[in-house]
């Protein structure tokens, strides 16, 4: 009798987790059915014959990474939609292929996702598929996709170690961890060269080491002086040894960070401490709105490097310029589809962004390709170069690795998130030197 | 010098930082002293109080530490609904049918928070200015959880030692059955206790604000749960001032290491200053296996 209500109980305890999980899938369109292979013919008397083509992809619509999830699902929607709608779908030969995403909630954990690609790639047969928001989840992902041969594009993967494991059917379409400090090291240089004492604090993940090992490359090779270097594991709930310790270092510049809510932290408790420098340059958090929202005028002056931030100058005027294809929808477009889709007044994030352009790079690659085969596709990625509103879409041959795509640095000024590198992207000059704790205690603003 | 300021101010750190740990851990013992339930879902409950301090303050301008009554009595309620409506069937069910319950209550209120609150990280920004003490530096808010932990921990006690309820609590967990003989309704201080404890937490999460007030998130639950049980069995799981002692520990080894393992070259002293904290809760359990101020067994 025990033995049962343990096991009724357990049953409850199930569907109430399934409820959960369901409940967030609820923006899901109209459900997909399961395809028998990756092509499911619908019968169409004219020519060209359409058929339906599965993008597939695990997406991390609960857990940690909800909120980057539910962007990733509306941005590929959006471009899911501008390629059927607009672009009339996928041309190849005498077919036009319809777009259909196939996507499971991965609860942003690493097992799920293993399993997840494991019956993307087997039982539901999908041959592209985009990797898992995160380098964490994409490293678990990778290594199945590979083993399927199913091509695999990494649109929030940014470590570089993922595409240093010599796999052939990961790409990339971000740019990599690599990419995201130095170019404030390389403005630094250029607005002020006396600054060349900088400290580096992170978050002891995999992505931001690898940001950091390139930070502190450039910064040995470019004459900058790391006057500190220690990292903070996951979790944290007080960074304070660290930063009495970095204080004493005294440095002109801060870099560091990691996700969202050490990136708060750290910016929280810089301020509680009254460590006052000429520029700080946090990973990811301040990227993103609520960053004003948490900390005030706390936020003014502080910079955040980012994939790519509304405002961005790409267009089918600046392919043209460049000599390069443009694929996809502009930006303006880009913003009134995500409306569409989203049925909300929420801004894009880049994680919006990115996923529509892996999306994107499927469509334009598989049309290059005249193919579906995950292998021919793959092959004419090795030499395609075109753009997208994201950017530039080009991958190193040998590892896969996102090379085309360029980073911007944003600043908080005076409430507002501006572009202020490289100066060909900027809406703004760059606020610099950064006013100090008590200086914004007093309402002082970064504006220039 | 330097080693010394560092560790003085690390020490400093560590102790307020510990009275946090301490009061987030007490809810924990207290449910577990009393019911013998290990609440999984704790950190979900630090996680609503953390929101009612972030909503309180945003919506009606309502500091922190005002907050702590409100999230008290919201606590109670929630602890109330949840006992009547899951608990009250599991009191003598094996363990692993009050785990997989607590553990569902815990994300059935994280998910629920995310579809009301959404997923992002917020916080908001309470400037009562800074304390400069020697080598110290901190904010006045920082301090003042301090002092609301530590007063928080002690009119808990002062409620169990001196009233009549208290004691019935107190003697519920000592012997369940002595107590039933002794004509205490073991049922209403179970649902008592039960409500206490949520209340304590939620109570807690106003605290966690008012230390950190910023990464407020559904999901900012779970690094609290593993440390709140790393110190509740510390402290020997069903005492609760065993719990504020052990949370005050492990946040004084946790921060306070800082300075020492800084000395060693070639470490990275933050990774390791879980480990002393862990380490340390080894060597006690080996002194003492009952923890700090468990008792019997």
């Amino acid at each position: 009798m025990k033995a049962l209500k343990v096991f009724v109980l357990g049953l409850l305890v199930f569907s109430l987790l399934m409820a959960g999980c369901a409940q967030q899938e609820k923006p899901k369109p109209a459900p997909t059915p399961t395809p028998t292979a990756t092509v499911a013919k619908t019968p169409t008397p004219e020519k060209p014959k359409v058929e339906t083509l599965y993008i597939g992809a695990t997406i991390s619509l609960t857990g940690k990474f909800s909120k980057e999830g539910q962007m990733v699902l509306w941005g590929m929607q959006v471009a899911k939609k501008w390629i059927n709608e607009k672009h009339g779908g996928i041309k190849v030969g005498d077919k036009i292929y319809k777009v259909e995403i196939k996507y499971y909630d991965d609860q942003s954990n690493k097992e799920v996702v293993k399993s997840l690609v494991e019956k993307l790639a087997v039982q539901d047969g999908v041959k592209f598929m985009l990797a898992p928001y995160s380098s964490g989840l994409t490293l678990a992902a990778a290594p199945i996709a590979e083993k399927y041969g199913v091509l695999m594009n990494s649109h929030g993967g940014a470590s570089d170690y993922i595409f240093e494991q010599g796999y052939y059917y990961v790409v990339q379409t971000l740019s990599p961890a690599s990419k995201y400090q130095t170019g404030f090291l390389e403005m630094i240089k250029n607005i002020d060269p006396n600054a060349k004492k900088v400290a580096m604090v992170y978050e002891d993940t995999e992505f931001s080491r690898s940001v950091f090992k390139a930070a502190r490359e450039y910064a040995e090779k470019n004459g900058f002086e790391i006057v500190f270097d220690k990292t903070y594991p996951k979790g944290v709930q007080d960074l304070s040894p660290l930063l009495n310790e970095l204080k004493a270092s005294n440095p002109d510049i801060i870099i560091g960070g990691g996700h969202f809510a050490d990136g708060q932290l750290l910016a929280s408790q810089l301020a509680e401490l009254k460590i006052n420098v000429k520029a700080i340059s946090i990973l990811v958090a301040p990227a993103l709105p609520k960053f004003y929202d948490a900390l005030g005028t706390k936020a003014e002056g502080i910079s955040a490097p980012a994939q790519w931030e509304t405002g961005v100058s790409y267009s089918p005027e600046a392919a043209k310029k460049l000599g390069v294809d443009y694929f996809g929808p502009t930006q303006e477009e880009f913003l009134q589809m995500f409306k569409e889709v989203s049925k909300s007044d929420e801004l894009p994030s880049y994680h919006a962004a990115e996923a529509a352009a892996a999306v994107l790079s499927y469509a334009y690659a598989i049309e290059k390709a005249k193919s579906i085969k995950p292998e021919d596709v793959r092959e004419v990625m090795n030499n395609v170069e075109f753009m997208t509103f994201f950017g530039m879409w080009k991958i190193d041959p040998d590892t896969g690795k996102q090379i085309g795509h360029d980073m911007v640095i944003i600043q908080w000024q005076g409430g507002e998130k501006k572009i202020i590198w490289p100066p060909e992207a900027a809406n703004s000059e760059p606020y610099y030197p950064i006013p100090t704790w008590e200086e914004k205690e007093q309402g002082k603003l970064a504006k220039p | 010098m330097v080693f010394a300021e560092n560790l003085i101010s690390n020490l400093f750190y560590g102790a307020l930082l510990g009275s946090i740990y301490g009061v987030a851990t007490m809810g924990l013992s207290l449910i577990f002293g009393v019911l013998r339930i290990v609440n999984v879902g704790h950190g979900a409950f630090i996680m609503i109080g953390a929101f009612t301090a972030f909503w309180m303050f945003t919506l009606y301008s309502l500091p922190p530490v005002a907050v702590i009554p409100i999230a008290l009595v919201f606590g109670l309620a929630i602890g109330f609904i949840a006992f009547q409506a899951v608990i009250r069937r599991l009191v003598d069910a094996p363990e692993l049918s009050t785990l997989l319950a607590t553990f569902g209550i815990g994300i059935f209120i994280e998910e629920l928070a995310k579809l009301v609150w959404g997923a992002d990280y917020v916080g908001f920004s309470w400037d009562i200015g800074t304390l400069y003490l020697g080598p110290v530096t901190v904010s006045y808010s920082k301090i003042l959880a301090f002092f609301c932990s530590v007063l928080v921990a002690a009119l808990l006690y002062l409620w169990f030692t001196k009233t009549k309820l208290g004691n019935a609590i107190r003697a519920v967990v000592q012997d369940r059955e002595g107590a039933v003989v002794c004509g205490i309704n073991v049922n209403r201080i179970f649902a008592l206790s039960f409500s206490i404890g949520i209340g304590l937490t939620v109570l807690s999460g106003v605290l966690v604000t008012l230390f950190v007030p910023v990464g407020i998130n559904v999901y900012m639950g779970g690094d609290y749960t593993l440390k709140a049980f790393v110190i509740s069995v510390l402290g020997g799981l069903d005492s609760p001032w065993g719990a504020f002692i052990a949370g005050f520990l492990f946040g004084l080894f946790e921060n306070g290491s800082y300075a020492i393992l800084g000395l060693i070259p070639g470490v990275e002293p933050f990774a390791l200053t879980r480990f002393v904290a862990f380490a340390f809760l080894l060597i006690i359990l080996l002194v003492k296996p009952t923890g700090l101020l468990g008792g019997g067994e």
